[in-house]
């Protein structure tokens, strides 16, 4: 009997792990979870070389055993922990700011992102956080391509729509910012 | 339009920056990785282990005494030898025994013919079965016998 070749983990978490690790905190929005399933995810496939024959696509692969690991650990705390979580505030999955209006934007758009679903959350990190195609979205997720088109729509709309006044307002500096760079060349 | 700030916005959001995953962590998560690792060097290893254990228990009984068991050795080659050559010896002593006289030889076969007729005797005679005559029908054979 052939033995399958033993992964290299090390290549593997050089090659995914960062993906893994926002992934994980945007669900779980505690450092400590993330670093204890990203640590199971990387246990799992050290323990099982059969696991990665086969996959065609490893960053899909292992973002579905991290979900997976995540839903099972959300399952286990229950609600109660989740809403006290809620209350406890929300660790942000994005790097600090120094420009003011950046730091507040990415503290909303994490709350923000902290409101959705776990499901429309996912789907819409990894496509904008993830640069996951949907096919490769509902491969990771075990979900149809259409599915994951439809809740990266929702989540979308819900981001847009809890984030417009911050948003426009940003907009419109930018304009201003552009403008005012454009005159400042001109003369 | 609305498809245009879609895009806008959707790239807003994908351009904000995310944490890095903590540099310690790596080492951390690899040894517990490496450690679940069901590895075949380790078995490769204990078999290894397990010879040279043999290997090196042989020698603490060899060692200390390498004249005894050399001697030991030898006497064992010896008596191969000797068993050899002697199997050998007896073929020539055979073929070198001197012939038998004439009276031997004839009360030789006195013997061989008297056991003959004795083994004779006591065989069952079997009757010798009618040949088939070929060609003939039936019915004309057991004329024939008859007859």
């Amino acid at each position: 009997m052939k033995m399958p070749a033993r992964p290299d983990i090390a290549r593997l978490y050089d090659e995914h792990a960062q993906a893994l690790f926002v992934f994980l905190l945007n669900l779980t929005r505690n450092e400590a979870d993330t670093r204890d399933l990203l640590q199971e995810v990387f246990v799992k496939i050290a323990r099982d070389a059969e696991l990665l024959e086969g996959v065609r696509e490893e960053r899909a692969f292992l973002i579905r055993l991290a979900h997976n690991a995540a839903i099972d650990l959300m399952r286990r705390r229950g609600t109660r922990e989740r809403t006290k979580e809620h209350f406890a505030g929300v660790v942000s999955p994005f790097a600090t700011a120094s420009d003011p209006d950046e730091k507040t934007f990415r503290r909303e758009l994490a709350e923000a992102l902290a409101e959705l679903p776990e499901e429309q959350r996912a789907v819409a990190h990894l496509k904008l956080w993830g640069g996951l195609t949907f096919e490769a979205i509902a491969e990771a997720l075990e979900i149809p391509p259409n599915t994951a088109a439809s809740r990266y729509r929702y989540a979308l709309d819900k981001l847009r729509e809890r984030l417009r006044p911050l948003y426009e307002e940003m907009v419109l500096a930018d304009g201003h910012r552009a403008r005012k760079g454009r005159r400042q060349n001109d003369e | 339009m609305m498809n245009e700030e879609n895009k806008q916005f959707e790239q807003r959001l994908s351009q904000q920056p995310v944490k890095e995953v903590p540099p310690v962590w790596r080492a951390e998560i690899l040894a517990a990785a490496r450690a679940a690792q069901p590895a075949p060097q380790v078995a490769r290893v204990a078999k290894h282990s397990f010879l040279s254990t043999i290997n090196a228990q042989l020698s603490a009984v060899l060692w200390p005494h390498p004249k005894a068991w050399a001697g030991l050795a030898a006497v064992w080659v010896g008596i191969i030898v000797l068993n050899v050559s002697t199997q050998d010896r007896a073929v020539p002593r055979m073929e070198r025994a001197e012939p038998a006289s004439p009276e031997m030889v004839v009360e030789l076969r006195k013997q061989q013919k008297l056991y003959a007729e004795l083994m004779g005797m006591n065989e069952p005679r079997v009757a010798e079965r009618p040949k088939d005559v070929p060609g003939r029908p039936r019915t004309q054979r057991v004329e024939v016998l008859v007859g």
